[in-house]
């Protein structure tokens, strides 16, 4: 089994300045890395740094082609059971905060609630003009909540970017999206449901079980989660 | 082997009394189950998509297989199926992907004799075929709909209640918010009077996100016409609790229901329901409001059989009448069947 600790980070925007940071409020310096994918800990035990997209980061954790890496806590419960069950979290972080939330057209007056939305569903339905669409990146997590609350009639449009707009596209009807201060929402026109607080995330170092296992990788991982732990 | 002999056994005497087996196809389009059933049912399905982006499932449900065969093959009269096959879901925990069904159901006819005749031919067929003792339990899923629209509940909440019964742990929940009259959101409607005055001025014909504004309106001044506040949520909820337990002798049903109702001051319109018309020779029936609860497309009458001294479950089924529109028949088709639970069944 290879000795190098391999390390997932970010490789883009205010997730990946903030995890550096992370590492160098701890006095790990990590080589220049504005460019290059690759990069290492100088004054840390063998290692390298592989800057991927924070969904990638996951499924390289389960996979175990990473040991240790920070991403989204929001990613994280997104993903496959069999995949969580790889994955530790070894600690949640000070930046990244967002909430996955239900939102709805400012217009629908009459829609505060999932209990509303729910009803809304059942007129749908009746209509026959298909299923109430709910637009997400998050299809996993926005599926287990509005099953929860008692909704049932819809259909989830897998949405890669620029969510917001879907209600007024004809592509869905409502949407769930990350938000962190609801501006970008309020923007397009749309608001937050009163019980529509999926999840509250923010990022998350962790940790692939498997490498737990390893007796020399767990050694090592315990003494570069110390020193993160100090200043975290 | 054991799992061979009862299957085979129960399938001959199903075919003695003029079902026939059948096979069914393997996969099926996955937008048929996803338009009637949401995205609910869709977690359990195994599906794929084809070269052109169509989804495919493997089949889920025998009872929906059938269903999908007579709209495809039989289109019209009654069809009495039997099968003993492989259906196929997603599990979440450490059950099998692969699930046996064994079962019969009897598609098209309106003839109530026949219907319920399934009840006593698979409670005979599982007495025989196992040489146990078994109980059955009954009960008329429109019982309990009759007593939601008895109570003095806003059309909101009736309609609530009743699309949930199926799903017991939300419809828990539902029923604590109810008497807790937890989910008054009455300083929301002072808020948003503004925005509702300021839309009455607009073209209602005008659409926002897939609804007219006149449906926005018309929905928000029906809300505020059944403010929450005005119901005995606490009272009606001890109803509803009280009504789920009524668990007595099927020759006592109609007595105990009609207590409850007095004592209540309700009206059940007990005469509607035929479920009391039954003569069964069997004396060993129960009648209770709580069963039925786990499938959702039961329109009616729904059973459950019991290996008597060990209350094991053999099979359970009901009625189904909505089912075959849904699934793309242009006709109601009135349906019954029933699923032997074949896990159980082995541990005999």
């Amino acid at each position: 089994m290879s000795e190098i600790i391999k390390i997932g980070l970010p490789s883009k925007g205010r997730l990946k300045d903030e995890s550096l940071k992370v590492f160098r409020k701890n006095k790990l310096f990590i080589k220049d890395s504005k460019r290059n994918y690759l990069s290492e800990i100088k004054n840390f035990h063998t290692n390298e740094i592989i800057f991927s997209h924070a969904r990638e980061i996951i499924e390289r954790l389960a996979d175990n082609s990473l040991d240790l890496g920070i991403s989204g806590y929001d990613l994280l419960k997104e993903s496959l059971p069999g995949i969580q069950k790889n994955i530790k979290i070894f600690s949640r972080l000070n930046f990244g905060f967002a909430r996955l939330v239900v939102a709805v057209p400012n217009d629908w007056i009459d829609v505060q609630t999932i209990a509303d939305l729910e009803e809304i569903s059942f007129e749908f339905k009746d209509r026959n003009t298909g299923k109430l669409r709910v637009a997400t990146k998050y299809p996993n997590l926005t599926n287990d909540f509005l099953l929860s609350k008692g909704l049932t009639q819809y259909k989830i449009v897998n949405s890669l970017g620029s969510t917001e707009v879907y209600p007024f596209t004809d592509q869905s009807e409502i949407i769930t999206d990350i938000t962190s201060t609801g501006g970008t929402l309020k923007a397009n026109k749309l608001r937050i449901l009163k019980d529509g607080d999926i999840l509250s995330s923010s990022a998350c170092i962790l940790v692939s079980k498997k490498s737990l296992r390893d007796r020399y990788k767990k050694i090592t991982i315990k003494k570069l989660l110390n020193k993160i732990k100090k200043k975290g | 082997m054991k799992s061979k002999k009862y299957s085979e056994a129960l399938l001959n005497l199903f075919k003695k009394k003029g079902f026939k087996v059948k096979e069914f196809e393997n996969i099926i389009e996955s937008k048929i189950i996803i338009e009637r059933s949401g995205e609910l049912f869709k977690k359990s399905l195994l599906s794929f998509e084809d070269d052109n982006g169509k989804s495919f499932s493997l089949r889920p449900d025998l009872t929906i297989s059938a269903c999908l065969d007579y709209i495809k093959n039989v289109k019209k009269g009654v069809y009495k199926y039997a099968y003993f096959d492989q259906a196929y879901r997603r599990t979440f925990g450490k059950e099998s992907l692969v699930r046996n069904q064994l079962g019969c159901e009897i598609i098209g006819s309106t003839n109530l004799q026949l219907n319920l005749g399934i009840i006593s031919l698979i409670d005979n067929s599982l007495k025989r075929v196992t040489k146990n003792k078994t109980t059955i339990k009954l009960n008329d899923i429109n019982i309990f709909y009759s007593l939601v629209d008895s109570l003095k509940l806003p059309l909101r909440w009736r309609l609530r209640l009743k699309r949930h019964f199926w799903r017991p742990e939300y419809f828990n929940e539902l029923i604590l918010r109810l008497s807790t009259n937890s989910d008054l959101q009455k300083n929301v409607f002072e808020l948003d009077k503004k925005s509702y005055l300021k839309m009455k001025k607009l073209n209602r014909g005008v659409t926002i996100a897939g609804r007219k504004i006149s449906e926005i309106l018309n929905r928000f001044q029906k809300k505020i016409k059944e403010p929450r506040s005005n119901i005995d949520g606490k009272r009606i909820a001890k109803i509803i609790n009280e009504f789920l337990k009524i668990n007595c002798s099927f020759k006592d049903a109609r007595n105990e229901l009609k207590k409850f109702e007095i004592k209540n001051n309700l009206n059940l319109k007990l005469n509607n329901f035929d479920i009391f018309n039954l003569k069964y020779k069997n004396s060993d029936i129960i009648f209770s409001t709580n069963i039925g609860r786990n499938v959702e497309y039961y329109t009616g009458l729904v059973f459950e059989i019991y290996k008597k001294s060990k209350n094991l479950n053999l099979a359970s089924g009901g009625s189904y009448d909505s089912l075959m529109q849904t699934l793309g028949a242009t006709t109601k088709v009135p349906a019954i069947g029933g699923a032997i639970n074949y896990d159980n069944l082995l541990k005999l």
